[in-house]
């Protein structure tokens, strides 16, 4: 059966008599587009899960490397760089000043990054650009006061145990929100297995629901 | 095998099976909601530390206390300051929205030399040694006094540093700009004798009758008058407003008397007469009479009997007898005066004649009354060391005695009566009537030197601008002045670091002191107006450092004040308003503008109501009777002797009969686009009316005729 | 986790029309405040962005006897019929964009959710709600007075008062800090409030009999026995709420002495007013 012949009768095949013949006969093909179908999903699937995360996120170099877990065996605790101000504001990424409560323009330590830190920021008096693995967009208000100061919740809960790292990971960069990949979750799926796998509203709305018995009040969490 | 058409459609579906099963389609749709609500070029504040900083406005004589939130570095809203003696919380919207200052687009961002037409930035330097090299030039000509300078104001240390440097140099031109403050010294000068001032006791009186004073439309201290109205059910006090339109005090008054424009003196005489017939004055305030009381009762008697008084003032006589008595038999009455905002024309006949209500009933320096006291002097400068040729200057007579005289005789001199101007925190191109000759006059001056920190009016005018900082960048003595019953002195701080590359006015005198030499930098020996401040304002240093502000004077002041009323009781004649038409024109001070010094910000210009300003186009007030086929929101053109203007019709039954009523503070023609080339500067229309006797420029409005356009 | 609203505020308003002078504070405050942006011409007031505006009543008679009141009108965060929480708005977004918090009474505006289809403007009967036709444009340098406690708005969304809900975040902020369980009376005030040279607008919880705007509005807590939808009815005589008759249940008051400025408060076919005028709260029904 010549190809034209064959598109013309399944052409026809509209009509539901037809149909028994044109599919014994047309076996091959299907068999073979079966296989360009698992091809293709496969393909696609696997470049959706796999390629698609490379090219959606850019990589980011922090500005030098920080050793939390250093950090906190010397100074005690989270709370000691990360505070709450007299307000109740909390004070996040702490500022060249918080640093240099203990640091000055003499090394305390042999590394190449502290190096980095006190010629380039110390002693230039810059603030360090930190990439913030955690920012959320402008309009979320977040209250670090009621979650850990009322609800006793401990830093982990959201922020994982990046107290206990020697280095930072690099920063991934969603290319079209400009926000983190942490936010969403490292699994592309947006599967989480610990309650700090994931940033996204949905996430607090669980945990308020499962907490509150409320997912809470727009005005909540936006501002 | 064969490749046929289903195997690629095989690869097509396998192909969005994949994808669609693949966390592309999720996720792309959740990150371009995202992106779509984020838009780029939407500002993210950035958070940080939040500190207040207490700081004292000087945008108006008003002196409030402020609080300005910062986060990190960066100022971010301005409130009144709580527990200042002055507004004690709360603030004008001019004040919370000064934050719009520190970036105006119209700022003078580094000095400025004009060349032709245009203006060239230059450097500091050499812009103070241009200054300097001028005014020696000046010197050398042995004509020190042509140097001029008009300030906003008497009080205060940096218009002290003006005066020092025209006086050090030999010149006794220093002028202010007309304010509450100055009309209030010339009324006590006139009444009491020199260098005495009024306040007012609102916050205490029972009865406050009000000439025409914007009690809540920026009159006096104004969020000292708000509070002090608005605690007024409270304490069972009165307020009767006597105005031609039905003003926002007006309407929150006890009680509306409508008055013809310009009779408010003949009113003030009718009241006074009633209170003499029916021995309703206080016998032992009467003793302090020195002059011409009786020839001024007599007077009274004959020509302002109520009768007559209501045939001037459209006031019925029964109206006048009976608010007469009320104010007479108060316990604690005052009359204020001052109409509107109390910075426009006045006339001394009719300030006296207020302020003589005053002294017949006695409430002079009681609780409740009016306070006549020496003018507040809490800085002490250094003896100036003056050469001869400063000496010989300095004691030569003014070229004129007001602001509106300078201007005039420099028009009509056909030789320079002035070389040289300096103009600082004052906007006369704009504010003073007649704006156009009196641009005319500072384009005459060959050499004019601007301070201001926008290119206002009058900067675009100059030959040199010297920008100085606005008061959020600033460290200076702020004295209350306008009429306020107690005399306090704020400190304003610098919030934030100088925006642009200016300079303290303060500092710009110092430097250019210097650069002048001999006598005059021996006098200027400072190194910083700071340092100039705290060394003269020693006296009160401590608690200005330390509390932010310092009272001079507070309470009932003591003593009774002798009064003379011969400048009364020789009748002079009421100002009339100039041209032959039939209806009257006349300002409205509205308090979401500004008239003098600066323009309102762009948020104050937002909440001006749209029967106000609509587009470009100003809308003048008038009585339906008067608009006859005037339709409301229609335009109109309306003609003065001198000019015309085209304006839009707002039919208001709050206006009197026979009278038109423009806003003032609008038609600024500056670099600023959200308040400037909107509707017309009222000022332009009206010219100047100078009062015989005080000299004081009195028009409270201009003839006018208004047609359909 | 303990929930922190056991006891569930009203926030509301209560505004003196006596004291009110019409000095634009409370609008610039507000605009100050909240970031709200500004254009070149804001004289056709139906695209001005005012989340407090002051409107001018006038009792319409003709000279002398002309009166003038200022009434300033932020967003009336109404609790819909019955005050279950329908305001009119929050029943018709399509997108959740608005919602009642139950435990402030606020009704919320939320910017990135909204997607401009503006039915709750239509639904609105106090025009509160305003439309950003434009993205929001400062002169160079000025973005920098921006406060970082309410996110600038862009084009294509409504926007309205929130009666400043992120000074209530602060104030609490602290409590929670501070290891309270609330916060008191004068650590939350709306901006308009604390701007009011004259004490003309007194901010707290209706709910808090210890509150001054409590004190002065009185409300009757019982739905109104002519009107089932009306709750929280004043039972001072000189309070009024605008198109109270409605049921929209508004947590902002006014006062005022002059009864026109009443009247003015909703609209009356001939001699209605007559007839309800000396109605009010719990007292008329014992």
């Amino acid at each position: 059966m010549s190809e034209i012949e064959n598109k013309t009768e399944n052409g026809s095949t509209e009509s539901a008599g037809e149909c028994t013949t044109g599919d014994t006969k047309d076996d091959k093909g299907l068999g073979l587009g079966v296989i360009f179908f698992i091809v293709a999903f496969v393909g696609c699937f696997l470049s959706g899960t796999l390629l698609f995360p490379k090219l959606l996120y850019s990589k980011k170099e922090q500005p030098f490397n920080f050793d939390h877990a250093l950090h906190v065996g010397e100074a005690g605790d989270c709370e000691s760089c990360h505070s709450f101000r007299e307000d109740g504001s909390f004070t996040g990424i702490p500022k060249l000043d918080t640093c240099l409560d203990c640091h000055s323009e003499e090394a305390l330590g042999e590394t190449d990054d502290e190096a980095v830190f006190v010629e380039e920021y110390v002693l230039e008096e810059k603030e360090v650009p930190w990439y913030v693995y955690s920012r959320q967009p402008d309009c979320v208000f977040f209250s670090h006061a009621a979650h850990t100061q009322t609800a006793g919740m401990d830093c982990v809960t959201c922020h994982g145990h990046i107290g206990e790292s020697t280095s930072l990971k690099p920063y991934e960069e969603n290319r079209i929100t400009g926000y983190s990949r942490d936010i969403w979750g490292k699994n592309i799926f947006g599967i989480k297995k610990h309650s700090w796998d994931r940033m996204k509203m949905d996430d607090c709305a669980e945990c308020h629901k499962k907490e509150t018995g409320h997912k809470g009040y727009c005005f909540q969490c936006h501002k | 095998m064969k490749v046929d058409r289903r195997s690629f459609l095989g690869l097509g579906l396998g192909a969005v099976a994949g994808v669609a099963v693949s966390p592309i389609g999720m996720k792309l749709t959740d990150d371009s909601s995202i992106w779509t609500q984020n838009w780029p070029w939407t500002p993210v504040p950035v958070d940080g530390e939040v500190t207040y900083e207490n700081s004292v406005c000087s945008l108006c004589p008003g002196s409030c206390g402020l609080s300005v939130r910062k986060i990190d570095d960066r100022p971010v809203k301005i409130e009144g300051l709580a527990e200042h003696p002055v507004n004690d919380g709360g603030a004008c919207l001019h004040g919370i929205a000064g934050l719009q200052y520190l970036y105006d687009p119209a700022r003078v961002k580094t000095p400025l030399k004009k060349n032709g037409d245009k203006f060239e930035e230059i450097s500091w330097d050499d812009a103070i040694a241009l200054v300097a090299g001028k005014l020696a030039d000046l010197r050398k000509k042995g004509s020190p006094e042509k140097l001029a300078c008009i300030a906003d104001k008497e009080q205060g240390s940096v218009s002290g540093l003006f005066q020092r440097l025209l006086k050090t140099f030999g010149s006794p031109n220093f002028y202010t700009m007309p304010s509450l403050e100055s009309y209030l010294e010339v009324t006590a000068t006139a009444l009491h004798g020199e260098g005495m001032t009024i306040g007012f006791d609102l916050e205490n009186s029972d009865f406050v009758l009000s000439f025409g004073s914007g009690i809540i439309e920026g009159w006096g201290s104004p969020v000292n008058c708000f509070k002090a109205n608005a605690s007024r059910k409270a304490r069972h006090a009165k307020l009767y407003q006597i105005e031609s339109r039905l003003s926002n005090t007006a309407a929150n008054a006890d009680k509306w008397i409508p008055v013809k424009p310009g009779t408010e003196a003949d009113l003030a005489l009718g009241m006074c007469a009633v209170i003499l017939k029916n021995n309703l004055f206080d016998g032992g305030a009467t003793a302090n009479f020195i002059g011409g009381f009786n020839k001024l009762a007599i007077m009274i008697q004959k020509e302002y009997a109520p009768s007559k008084t209501a045939e001037i003032t459209g006031v019925k006589a029964s109206d006048i007898e009976k608010i007469a008595t009320l104010f007479a038999k108060a316990k604690m009455p005052v009359a204020v005066f001052g109409k509107g905002r109390g910075d426009g024309a006045q006339s001394l006949k009719e300030l006296a004649a207020v302020h003589t209500l005053n002294c017949l009933v006695g409430n002079i320096n009681k609780k409740g009354g009016a306070f006549v006291q020496l003018k507040s002097d809490y800085l002490e400068f250094p003896d100036e060391s003056m050469d001869t040729i400063a000496d010989a200057g300095f004691a030569k007579n003014k070229t004129g005695r007001y602001v509106n005289q300078l201007v005039e005789k420099v028009n009509e001199s056909s030789k320079p009566v002035v070389e040289a101007l300096f103009v600082y925190n004052a906007n006369p191109c704009y504010s003073l009537h007649d704006s156009k000759s009196v641009k005319q006059a500072i384009g005459k001056i060959p050499f004019v030197v601007s301070f201001s920190s926008f290119l206002d009016e009058t900067a675009k005018e100059a030959d040199i601008v010297l920008p100085s900082h606005t008061f959020l960048e600033r460290l200076e003595d702020v004295p209350s002045c306008a009429g306020l019953a107690k005399s306090v002195v704020g400190l304003t701080k610098p919030v934030i670091e100088p925006v642009f590359d200016t300079k303290h006015a303060g500092d710009a005198v110092i430097l250019i002191a210097k650069a002048l030499e001999g006598s005059i930098a021996e006098s200027f020996e400072w190194e910083t107006y700071d340092e100039c401040l705290e060394s003269v304002a020693a006296g009160i240093w401590d608690s200005l450092s330390e509390d932010g502000y310092a009272i001079i004077s507070e309470g009932v002041p003591f003593g009774s004040v002798a009064v003379n009323v011969s400048f009364l009781a020789d009748n002079p004649a009421t100002v009339q308003a100039r041209g032959d038409y039939e209806l009257t024109l006349i300002p409205i001070d509205n308090m979401r503008l500004i008239n003098a010094g600066i323009a309102a910000s762009p948020f104050a210009i937002k909440t001006v109501s749209d029967k106000v300003l609509k587009g470009s186009d100003i809308v003048v007030e008038i009585n339906p009777l008067t608009a006859k086929g005037l339709k409301d929101r229609g335009y109109a053109t309306l003609t003065t002797p001198t000019d015309t203007a085209r304006v839009m019709i707002n039919l208001n039954e709050g206006m009197m009969p026979g009278v038109i009523g423009m806003v003032e503070g609008l038609g600024h023609t500056f670099d600023n686009k959200y308040v400037s080339n909107k509707g017309i500067n009222v000022n332009d229309l009206i010219g100047p009316v100078i009062e015989s006797g005080s000299g004081l420029d009195a028009a409270f409005g201009i003839k006018v005729k208004i047609s359909k356009a | 986790m303990k929930q922190n609203n056991n006891k569930a505020h009203k926030f509301g308003m209560v505004i003196d029309l006596d004291k009110c002078t019409g000095c634009g504070s409370c609008m610039v405050s507000c605009m100050s405040e909240n970031n709200v942006p500004f254009k070149e011409d804001e004289s056709n007031k139906k695209d001005s962005i005012t989340w407090m505006r002051v409107y001018k009543l006038t009792n319409g008679k003709s000279f002398p006897d002309t009166e003038i009141v200022y009434m300033p009108r932020p967003c009336q965060h109404c609790g819909g019929k019955g005050d279950h929480g329908h305001s009119p708005c929050v029943s018709v977004c399509p997108a959740v964009a608005t919602d009642y918090g139950y435990d402030t009474g606020i009704v919320s505006q939320i910017y990135t959710r909204c997607f401009g289809c503006r039915y709750c403007m239509g639904a609105c009967p106090y025009h509160a709600r305003y439309f950003n036709w434009w993205d929001p444009k400062w002169p160079e340098g000025m973005e920098n007075y921006l406060s970082p406690n309410v996110s600038p708005r862009m084009r294509g969304v409504v926007e309205k008062c929130s009666f400043c809900y992120h000074r209530y975040q602060a104030a609490r902020d602290t409590a929670y800090y501070e290891g309270r369980d609330d916060i008191e009376e004068h650590e939350y005030q709306t901006a308009c409030t604390t701007a009011c040279p004259a004490g003309a607008i007194v901010f707290g919880d209706l709910n808090n009999p210890a509150h001054k705007v409590h004190q002065i509005v009185k409300p009757d807590p019982h739905p109104d026995p002519r009107n089932k939808h009306v709750v929280g009815k004043s039972r001072n005589p000189k309070v009024f709420r605008l198109l109270e008759r409605l049921g929209t249940n508004p947590k902002v008051y006014y006062l005022s002495e002059r009864e026109w400025v009443r009247k003015q408060g909703d609209n009356y076919l001939d001699g209605e007013w007559d007839k309800i005028k000396n109605h009010h709260g719990a007292a008329s029904h014992g």
